[in-house]
């Protein structure tokens, strides 16, 4: 297999995109046909590579010697790369519908295109330095998403976004700049830094690894760097959902999985205060997110700061720092993606049909919705961890790692866990018993108003192959989790 | 045969229990919700009679549902079928004029189905799932009404019981790991590695005991029975209170005797501290009882109590309490059906609720006092009703085991004792003496009348005949503890 069908991967949606910027598509059939075929096509080709990895990689050229745009498909590029293939397609299903609702569609769709490039480019990126260019590439596309409705709180939510996202950055660049003085900025797993340079600098690379940790970590949304995601909620749901619950937040877990296993290395961490640090806040978020989620009454808001938690479930499965704690990351990373963005779906069908977006609005919403709230419910029981569904066993993988460990950091993290299961467990319950069943005074309301109906049928499909594809994450758990302890290392 | 038989006990009120959301004829829904819970009564007495051991396994990978039963399995899955076969009869006349009664049959199947499945786990995987879906399918019983009120005891419940389930299963994750095995063995499996970091073991362990705790009301966290028992219709309390507490105690029984093991925890701190805890839950909860003015609450409160009893018997770790503490958690099951199944009679009948409304009306419906009065007796333990040789067994039991201490254990039992009487009594004594209008009798219907009279006779039959059950308890203990009782 040719590694030029990565390039076709990265390049293909962002031309794509950047010519609905050039010639506006007004007709929205002409606008929706262009898009559908070009994700269409960009997933058929990173399913390919995920699939049939090239085994070479692909150099396009350096800027300086050691800093080169390189590309290639390796285990974790696999797993991420699965992920937004089989997710990027159904949420532009949704997207159309959705954003019928919306206004400046074809810049949505333009934003929304080139951010897939993107994000293939991050997931197949060879150095830290391709890496770091397609994240930073990845603000600038997905600003103008958070913006879109460009009244005053998407504003100050676009501001955050990026004054956080560049802060990030910058943290994260230094980072770079220690990696390429001390070794390769080359991924390979174990590490790429020099053991001759390393000897005697040690504590400072375990410094300089923090440094990147909270750098990337502002996308991952590590507390106190999580601020900026339950802002940008504002954003249409389209975005909350596959990019703050999928691809965005997901990149910069996956860069922090690449700097810690394929540039710093766990020989280093494993052992160091690096690790406990970063466990500690792993373990701090968790909890913290799942704390905060219960509070939030506006329903995108909870579920972005579920979100929160359970990027740091992921997190601290990684900062175990072995190839057990890693596998255990990805299955949660993979469960996670399509539990979540079931329910910012759900949470948008809802904004879209009854133009409600507070829990304490939806009591008996569920008699008029049941699509959409058996939606919401079954990928409820998924992320709360319900056993058989996928996320108790991601979360189970997850614990056993951090206890193998036989520290007390161990736990505590254990104990995050399980506290967040239960907090989660409220949060989430909390909202659909009284969608399904309200009370005497509360149903009569929703009742009587005959405008609450079902979403259409592109909704309504990408909710139900969403429902089939959660089923499936959950009773094929086994051979997905044999998969990703596969393509690790 | 065998497996068969097991399966269908639990397969027949889950579909079933699909089945009535389906049926819009009230008439032969109704016809089929009997049929279903007489099916799985039989059924699972088909299967007791028939066999025991593994019947169905089902690989997950990591974990697997493993399904059979044994002695303690078979006991509570007829108690649990019998008792729902009861409060199930008596719901059809309750909730007759209710719109929402295909909603209630459809949850007290499924919550069957969930009770079963307890019943016949075999491992704690199996186990952890079926009462995770117990406390979901039960929930609509608490707020079946449909008020605010009743919606804030089911959230109260809800998570009453998912902090139980986070402890469950932070203690679930560690037996894993300091247990040979969490499948059900007899005696259990501690391993060497739980020796090794015992103080984390046995914290882990206090975690997994005291999240079942919650289920079985036990202090600190009882406090969603007396919220959601008073709510929910009389059917349903009363399966809450008999049936559901009693899967928290099938839990702890699992725990302690067929996944770590009784000699592991023997003399620890954790059987410590949770026999303290079960002994001021027995105090307090009797106290509160006392106190309490509302039927259904004080009747709550009573549940609080009683079943503390049986943990008290289950962490004495000696053959003699545990024999006390099955018995209980029988009669216990029967005599608080039975009471909670009169105060609906009641409330049907007279839509009064307050202890004190209840003057004179013993003379007007006097087969239903007459049931409240049969397991009063019984509750409180008076010969030759069931439930004197069961706490009889449990003071003995406390006495051997911890000398001067079990004293204390004794004393605190009979005081309890004699408040159950205070607040059970009175109710008796003022229905039928006083003087009030006896114009019209308030009797109900066969419908309610019949699992009333049914569960007096079993607790006359119980009290009476108390070899069959104690030599089966006394079987359990043998297996459970391979200790030779004396």
């Amino acid at each position: 297999m040719s590694p030029v069908l990565i390039l076709a991967a990265i390049l293909l949606p962002l031309l794509g995109g950047a010519f609905m910027l050039a010639v506006p598509l007004h007709k929205r059939t002409v606008r929706e046909s262009w898009v559908m075929s070009v994700t269409l096509c960009t997933s058929a080709l990173v399913l390919l590579l995920t699939a049939f990895a090239p085994a070479a990689g692909l150099t396009l050229g350096s800027i300086y010697p050691g800093l080169t745009f390189a590309f290639r498909v390796d285990g974790l590029s696999r797993v991420f790369l699965g992920i937004v293939g089989v997710l990027w397609p159904i949420a532009i299903l949704y997207s159309f519908e959705y954003m019928s609702h919306e206004h400046g569609e074809s810049r949505f769709f333009a934003f929304f295109t080139m951010t897939y490039g993107v994000v293939v480019g991050i997931a197949t990126a060879g150095n830290t330095f391709s890496l770091y260019f397609c994240y930073e590439l990845l603000t600038l596309c997905t600003l103008p998403l958070v913006m879109h409705e460009m009244d005053g709180k998407a504003r100050h939510a676009g501001r955050t976004y990026i004054l956080y996202s560049m802060t990030g950055a910058a943290l994260a660049f230094a980072a770079m700049v220690f990696l390429y003085h001390y070794g390769t900025l080359d991924f390979r797993f174990g590490g790429g830094l020099d053991a001759a340079l390393t000897q005697g600098h040690e504590d400072l690379l375990r410094g300089v690894f923090l440094l990147g940790f909270f750098g990337f970590g502002v996308k991952a949304a590590v507390w106190p760097a999580h601020v900026w995601l339950p802002t940008a909620s504002v954003a249409p749901t389209p975005v909350s959902a596959l990019l703050h619950a999928v691809a965005v937040v997901n990149a910069g877990v996956f860069a922090i999985l690449r700097i810690t296993y394929y540039n710093f290395g766990t020989g280093l961490l494993r052992g160091s205060f690096a690790q406990w640090v970063m466990m500690g806040f792993c373990c701090f978020t968790i909890v913290f997110g799942s704390a905060m989620s219960w509070r939030m009454q506006h329903l995108k808001r909870r579920l972005a700061y579920s979100t929160v938690s359970n990027l740091s479930y992921i997190l601290l499965g990684a900062s175990v720092m072995s190839e057990a704690g890693l596998s255990a990351a990805l299955l949660h990373m993979s469960a996670h993606s399509v539990f979540k963005i079931i329910l910012f779906f759900c949470a948008g069908a809802v904004l879209c049909q009854s133009g409600r977006e507070y829990v304490f609005e939806l009591p008996g919403l569920g008699r008029r919705m049941p699509l959409t709230f058996a939606a919401f419910t079954v990928a409820s029981l998924g992320l709360i961890g319900i056993p058989p569904f996928a996320g108790f066993f991601s979360k189970w993988a997850i614990a056993e790692a951090a206890v193998s460990l036989d520290h007390p950091l161990g736990i505590v993290g254990c104990a995050a866990l399980i506290v967040s299961a239960f907090l989660t467990g409220l949060y989430q319950v909390m909202v659909i018993v009284p969608a399904f069943f309200p009370t005497k005074g509360q149903s009569s309301e929703v009742r009587a108003n005959e405008a609450y109906t079902e979403a259409g049928w592109r909704m309504k499909t990408a909710f139900v192959l969403l429902i089939l594809l959660s089923l499936a994450v959950s009773f094929a758990v086994t051979p997905l989790a044999g998969a990703l302890s596969a393509c690790v290392g | 045969m065998y497996s068969i038989l097991l399966s269908l006990a639990m397969l027949v009120p889950l579909l079933t229990g699909i089945l009535m959301g389906l049926l819009k004829n009230a008439h032969s829904r109704n016809i089929l919700f009997v049929e279903a819970l007489a099916a799985t009564l039989v059924f699972a007495l088909a299967a007791a009679w028939v066999g025991s051991g593994l019947s169905a396994v089902v690989d997950m990978g990591l974990f697997a549902f493993r399904f059979g039963a044994d002695t303690v399995g078979h006991l509570f899955a007829i108690l649990f079928a019998l008792l729902f076969l009861c409060a199930g009869v008596f719901s059809l006349e309750y909730n007759l004029h209710d719109r929402k009664q295909g909603r209630f049959n459809a949850c007290f199947l499924l919550t069957l189905f969930a009770v079963m499945g307890l019943s016949y786990s075999q491992n704690l995987f199996t186990f952890y799932f079926c009462y995770e879906c117990m406390t979901l399918l039960s929930m609509p019983l608490v707020f079946h009404e449909g008020t605010d009120e009743s919606m804030k005891a089911a959230l109260t419940y809800l998570g009453y019981s998912l902090f139980g389930a986070a402890l469950v299963l932070f203690g679930f994750f560690y037996t894993g790991r300091f247990c040979e095995t969490t499948n059900f063995v007899e005696g259990g499996s501690f391993n060497a590695e739980g020796m090794a970091h015992l103080p984390l073991a046995l914290a882990a362990i206090f975690c997994l005991l005291l999240g079942f705790a919650c289920k079985a009301g036990m202090v600190p966290l009882h406090q969603w029975l007396p919220v959601a028992h008073p709510v929910a219709p009389a059917p349903a309390s009363a399966i809450l209170s008999a049936c559901i507490t009693k899967a928290g105690v099938l839990g702890i029984l699992r725990t302690v005797y067929y996944v770590v093991g009784a000699e592991a925890l023997r003399g620890t701190w954790v059987q410590t501290a949770m026999t303290a805890l079960a002994l001021t839950t027995v105090f307090v909860g009797s106290m509160l009882a006392y106190k309490e003015r509302l039927l259904k609450r004080r009747l709550a409160w009573s549940t609080v109590s009683q079943v503390s009893y049986v943990l008290y018997g289950l962490f004495q770790l000696s053959p003699t309490g545990f024999v006390g503490g099955i018995q209980q958690a029988v009669f216990h099951a029967v005599s608080k059906t039975a009471l909670f199944l009169c105060a609906g009679a009641i409330i049907h009948q007279t839509h009064r609720t307050m202890v004190h409304e209840l003057t004179g009306l013993g003379k007007r419906m006097p087969l239903v006092f007459g049931c409240f009065t049969f397991a009063s007796l019984s509750l409180v333990g008076i010969p030759p009703f069931a439930g004197f040789v069961s706490k009889w067994g449990l003071a003995t039991g406390g006495l051997q085991v911890y000398g001067s201490a079990g004293a204390l254990g004794a004393a605190v039992l009979l005081v309890s004792a004699i408040l159950t009487a205070g607040y059970l009594f009175p109710i008796t004594i003022h229905g039928c003496t006083e003087d009030g209008d006896f114009s019209r009798p308030l009797e109900p219907g066969w419908k309610m009348l019949l699992p009333l009279l049914l569960l007096a006779l079993a607790l006359l039959v119980l009290g009476i005949f108390t070899a069959p059950l104690s030599h089966l308890a006394q079987q359990i203990a043998v297996i459970s503890q391979e200790v030779v009782p004396s």
